[in-house]
Parts: C-alpha cells; structure tokens; sequence
C-alpha cells in the first residue's frame, strides 16, 4: 500500500545505462519494498589462500593480519593458533593472557568503530564523532602496547612479540575505566533515546529459527537469541580461565544488536582487568621451529564480526600446504538477505550495517530494477542518503538528537 | 582571468573535497583515513571535506592494491572526476601492492592503473601520515599555482598540466 | 576430551566399514575419513544425530589426483568433527550439503571457482570469489597452477627480502 507521489523517490542513477560495472547488490524493488535481493562479494578477494602456499609460515602470518584490518589480531591469533597446535607447541601462559588483552582491546576498539558506523548510517552522525573519539583511547593503548594503531603484529609462533610493563597496565586499567564510563552513557541512549529505538526497533529481523538455520555467527546470532560465542563454547588462549557473560538478546533486530555489542564492551573491560589482576609470571614465547611437521589443525575464534576459522595443514616445510579462511561474515550474508525480505529499501543501509560487515564500506554499488521499469546503479552514499531522508519522511529525524547530544557534552 | 584562477585555485586548496575510495584493502587504511576526518585528528580544519560520488570531489583517496574486479571501476570513478584532480594513494598496499604483490587478483598499487599525485606509505597509514600527505599536496598545489608554467622545449611535448587548473 | 571420545566411539560404532583414520588430536577436535560414496549417510548422521547443527566452513584441497574435501562441522558444545572426503580429479563431483545448510552455498562456490570442482544441486547464482572478467579453465587453488598463468602482474617467487 504505497501512495506513489507522497513517497520519496528512489534516486536511480546517476550512472550511464550503458555502465557495466560489478555492482555488489543487486535488488529487484516492488515500490519501495525489496522483493529481491542478490549479494556478489568478491571484491576484495586477493588470492590470500593460494600466496600462503607460497610464503613460509612467518609471511603467511604477515598476511593472515591483513586479511582484515579491523580484526588483524583475530586472523593472525585463529592462524597462529592452528600452526602451534600442529607444531605441538607449549604456548607459555603469559602469552596466552597477553593474547587475550590484544584480543579484548581489538574487540572493543571494533564495537566502538561499529556503534559509529551504525550512528553514521541512520544520520546519527555525531555518535560517529564521540565514540572515534573515545576509540582513540583504545588505540593509543593498542599502540602503545604493540607499536601499531592496527595491525598490531604482536603474535609470533610459539607465544607473543612484546611483553607488557607494570606502567603500561596502569595506563590499560586508566584507559578500561574513562571507557567504561563513555560506554554507559552509550547504553543510555540506546535504551532511553526515543528517535534511535524507533529507528532501529524492528528494522533487519531475523527470527530465532532463521538465525539457526542460516548459520548467524557473533553479535548477529547472539541478537536473535543463539548463546554462541567460541570464547566460551570452544575456549582458546586463555578464555577457559577467564570469567565472563556471553551476551544475548531476544529483539532479533538491529536494536538487539546494538544492546548486545554495548553489552560485550561492558563485558571486554571485564576480561581487561581480569587478564592484568592475573597475568601470569613467565616467558613470552617458546622457540618455534621453522619446518612444522606435516598435520592439520581447526582453528576457531571469536572475532567482534562472529567465528572465525583457520584450518591448516603442514607438509613438514617451512611453508603451509593449505590455509582455509572462514571469516565471520561470509556466515552472516545470508542472513541479511533474509532480513531485507520483503522490507523497505530504506532499511538497508542499516541493515547491511548491522552485521559489521567486513567488507569495503565504501565501494559498494547497488543494482535497482523496480516495477516501474526503472533501473540503474546507486552509490552506497546514495542509498544511505535516501533512507534517512525516507526516514525523516515518516517522522524519524536525527537533526535534533544530534544537536541535543552536542549540547550534552559540551555542558 | 588570471585572477580568477587564482580563486578558485585558492578555493580548491582551502576546501579540497575528497572521495574515498577502497580498491581491495583490508579496511585498516579505510578506518585510518575515517580516524583522520573525527575529532582527535580533524582533516575537516584544513577544509577537506568528504563526499559520495565523484563528480563532487577533486581529490581521490586510495586505499588498497588494485585488485582485477575493481580495476574498471575505479578508472570509471576517476574518468567522472571533473578536472583538476588528484589521486592520493594511502598505504603501502596502494603505493605497490604491500604485501599481496604477487598475489593473483591483484594488479599492484593504484599507479599501474591512475596517474598518482601523492603516495602516503604505512600499513596502515596513520591519520597523522594521512594528514601530512594531504598538507603536502595542498601545499604542492599553491607552489604550482604560484610558479609560471614551464615553456615546452621544440623537442619536447607539452608535460602534462596535471597541477595547474584548465582555462 | 570425554566427549570427543564419545564422538569417535559412536562414528566408529555406527559405520565400522565406511569411517576411518578417526582421530582425538585434542579436545573437541575429531577428525575422520569416508569415501565419497558413504559420505551423505555419515554427513546425516551426523548432523540430525549427533548434534553437529553447525557448519564451520568446507575446506578444498589439491590432493594430487583427487580433491580431498573437508567438512567442519561443529556442535553447540564446542566439539567440532572434520569429515574429510575424496573424489578423483577427473571426476571432480560433489553434492550439495545446502539443504542442510544454506550457507554451504558460499563455501561450495568457492570450490567451484578456485579448484574446478563441480557441485550438483547449487541453486543459481553469481560466482564467489573470482572476478566475472576471470578467463575460464583458470583454477587458482589447484597446486600446478601459477599466477603468470592467469592474471596480470609479477609471478609468485618470495619478493626479495
């Protein structure tokens, strides 16, 4: 039941129509409802598997960290992991420990990258302000501690590249405390400002059952009430020793998956301060060898997207037979799909946004055909512009929030 | 005319508009160039601003090696750029590749494919490295601006006024 | 370590001729063989009998003259269990595992793509990962072929140091 010349239009173009270029989603649209929805990936696809052949395992772990550079440490750690574990490596505990500091603060910097993204799509864009500016506590720390803003580096096989000092710890706990308190204020208004629930309120439902069989990993399955999470259910580092909550929600929207990311980060100080209260006497590292001998191992970890998986095998060189990557969002693609049925195309921005997808955020070009014979390429920018411009059509504005929330701060 | 060449050089320089565009990176010199444009490092104070599409935008952010899929799209997005503009590469990636030369899928960095005005290494290049580079074009830009056009020799063919804007 | 134990007593119970090399490397790790012609009577059991409602990922290997396929399947518990297959290269041809699981799609696709494998009952749909502009009969993953082959740029010698 659309009222054609009250709604928004669809901005179709401004692309030539002889274009043809790989768009990354293409929909077929009835009015402003997607009826349709394809997703081709692949553009980011470098040929990681097949170089690892051809690199000995210390440039194969170079490049695992650079599969993602949002969650470097996860697919270093997850590859690293599966090495040792054919290598028969002793990890030493302390590096275990340090492994999960790198992990939690790679965790928390991400959740927080993610909370602005999700403001930047809906028009919220001074939650995109505050919280880059809060992660910039994170990564200073995560600087400090490995030298690199991103792509810390800090795992070597055997155990860790750096060791952490008393001084440091207290800048970690110093750091862990002004972001917990930014995080609580996040949690207020994502339960108390009436414009960001409305707006996220039962936008990109994915039921209970539709979760399960489509496989959601992470914050996505954990919003429609699937408790997974690897860190508890197939411990790895030194997750086994550590006390903490696996954070779910019923909402099985994309409400439900902001309050469980919010959620996490509150858990993530936790572990924080539980690894530097415990951290354990000891070295760093144990020697690796260069050669590993031939075996195969699974590897699964829980990065901020959801279950990563390594699988290896070692032919007894100096250089990996097979490296297979399952990054968390290969897992949840579908899952949007099936949240965007039926649904307007003004959600989309949000709804793709809500996986924490690891794919480009920017270069993502958008096939329409609608029914009323009109076809064509949209940017992302695009797209992103029209849903909140839908959205404030149907009385859901930021404009204002964003000013009170410039207001609030600066009292 | 001269003079107003002069203001809207002065123009481009003081509010350069920038789109960003990720050619097959890993997304950490994605979130570097994001980092920059938000309070701690605020690119916006030089007047960069970030847009959607090209045909807004004079200066071209790269980040990532130029992977085969992307390779048509992103000379099409650089052919839609009105003139003057400039390609900035950020990252290693983008200056040659990084770590994934000799990859499959990847051509190399975005000079094998676009005319590249700055180069910013780093992997990831840090906001400060990303801010530098930017200043530094902005600069190169006034210093180019502000030097008289060089007069072809008879041998030579006319260098490409890639710096100076078109009349 | 129990119930990875348990896991390979009942596989080893249940198809003491198709199933082999069952191994415990570790807790929650089970790894185990089946020829092809057995697998979807494992695969089944496996997963409406004994829990493994999760599929991690399906790894492709070059194995020489077969292509080995691993299936990772794993249960809420934490115990994830490899069912490793084989069929002949010169009849590279699987069945689909996405009535089971949908997002198998992904996983089958790469497959396609980067080993040259063929998997029956795929529904339609674009191609994972390569490019549309990927010459045809160019597999990636399979061991003999090289870069040179297939796309632009430098071969894949280690780059000087």
């Amino acid at each position: 039941m659309h009222n054609g010349d009250e709604h928004v239009q669809i901005p179709i173009g401004p692309q030539h129509p002889a274009l043809k270029e790989p768009t990354s989603f293409t929909l077929t649209l009835q009015g402003e409802k997607i009826l349709q929805m394809g997703v081709r990936l692949g553009y980011n696809h470098r040929g990681i598997e097949k170089a690892c052949e051809g690199r000995t395992y210390v440039r194969a772990l170079y490049l695992t960290e650079r599969i993602c550079g949002i969650c470097s440490h996860s697919h270093a750690t997850c590859f690293v992991q599966a090495v040792e574990e054919i290598a028969g490596l002793e990890v030493p505990k302390r590096a275990l420990y340090i492994r999960v500091l790198i992990s939690e603060l790679e965790r928390i910097h991400s959740h927080l990258l993610w909370l602005g993204v999700a403001g930047h799509e809906v028009g919220f864009d001074t939650l995109l302000m505050y919280t880059w500016r809060d992660r910039e506590i994170v990564m200073d720390l995560l600087a400090a501690l490995t030298g690199n803003r991103v792509n810390y580096s800090i795992n070597t096989f055997g155990g860790v590249r750096r060791d952490i000092t008393d001084a440091q710890k207290a800048e970690v706990l110093k750091g862990i405390d002004a972001l917990e308190e930014r995080t609580k204020y996040y949690i207020g208004v994502a339960t108390e400002e009436v414009t960001l629930i409305k707006r996220l309120r039962n936008v990109g439902v994915l039921s209970h059952e539709d979760a399960l069989r489509l496989g959601a990993v992470g914050p996505t399955g954990r919003a429609s009430s699937i408790p997974r999470d690897v860190r508890k259910d197939d411990p790895y580092a030194a997750y086994g020793e550590i006390p903490f909550e696996v954070i779910t929600s019923d909402c099985n929207d994309v409400y439900g998956r902001t309050l469980v990311r919010v959620g996490e980060l509150m858990e993530s100080y936790k572990i924080v301060r539980f690894v530097l209260k415990n951290l354990p006497d000891g070295p760093i590292a144990v020697k690796a060898p260069r050669k590993v001998q031939a075996g195969e191992a699974l590897s699964r970890y829980e990065a901020p997207r959801g279950e990563d998986v390594h699988y290896v095998r070692a032919n007894g060189t100096d250089k990996p037979e097979r490296v297979k990557v399952r990054a968390p969002t290969l897992a949840n693609v579908q899952a949007v799909s099936k949240m965007l049925e039926d649904r307007y195309l003004a959600d989309m921005p949000i709804v793709v946004a809500a996986i924490d997808p690891c794919f480009s955020c920017t270069d993502r070009l958008i096939s329409i055909a609608d029914d009323r014979g009109g076809s064509g390429v949209l940017f992302w920018q695009q797209l992103r512009e029209y849903s909140i411009h839908w959205y404030q059509h149907h009385g859901i504005d930021f404009t204002e929030l964003n000013k009170t929330f410039r207001r609030g701060e600066d009292a | 005319m001269k003079l107003i060449q002069r203001m809207v050089g002065w123009a481009r320089r003081k509010s350069p508009w920038i789109l960003h565009f990720n050619t097959g990176a890993c997304n950490a010199c994605d979130i570097e160039i994001i980092a920059a444009l938000t309070p701690q490092y605020d690119l916006e104070r030089f007047g960069v601003l970030l847009k959607g599409t090209p045909r807004h935008a004079d200066v071209l952010l790269c980040s990532g090696p130029v992977t085969r899929q992307i390779q048509d799209r992103l000379v099409r997005i650089y052919e839609q750029m009105p003139e003057p503009k400039f390609v900035v590469a950020i990252g290693t990636c983008s200056c040659s590749g990084g770590v994934f030369q000799g990859c499959y899928n990847v051509k190399g960095g975005i000079d094998t494919v676009l005319p590249v005005a700055a180069y910013i290494p780093g992997c990831p290049a840090s906001p400060s490295a990303i801010i530098d580079g930017c200043v530094k074009l902005l600069k190169s830009l006034e210093e180019a601006e502000a030097a008289p056009p060089a007069k072809p020799s008879k041998n030579q063919a006319a260098p490409q006024a890639v710096l100076a804007p078109k009349t | 370590m129990e119930e990875s134990l348990s896991v390979q007593a009942e596989l080893l119970k249940t198809f003491p001729q198709a199933v082999s090399n069952v191994r415990v490397p570790r807790a929650r790790r089970v790894f185990a063989q089946v020829p092809y012609e057995r697998f979807s009577e494992v695969f089944d059991h496996a997963v409406r009998r004994m829990g493994f409602s999760m599929l991690c990922t399906i790894s492709g290997l070059d194995g020489g003259t077969c292509f080995e396929t691993i299936y990772h399947l794993a249960r809420p518990s934490g115990v994830v269990l490899n069912l490793s297959t084989s069929v002949p290269k010169d009849q590279p041809v699987l069945k689909t595992v996405t009535s089971y699981f949908p997002a198998a799609e992904m996983y089958e696709r790469e497959m396609v793509d980067l080993l040259g494998m063929r998997v029956e009952g795929l529904p339609p749909g674009p191609r994972y990962p390569l490019p549309d502009n990927w010459p045809d009969g160019q597999y990636p993953l399979r061991k003999d072929w090289k870069p040179s082959e297939g796309s632009e740029g430098p071969s894949q010698e280690e780059p000087h140091a």
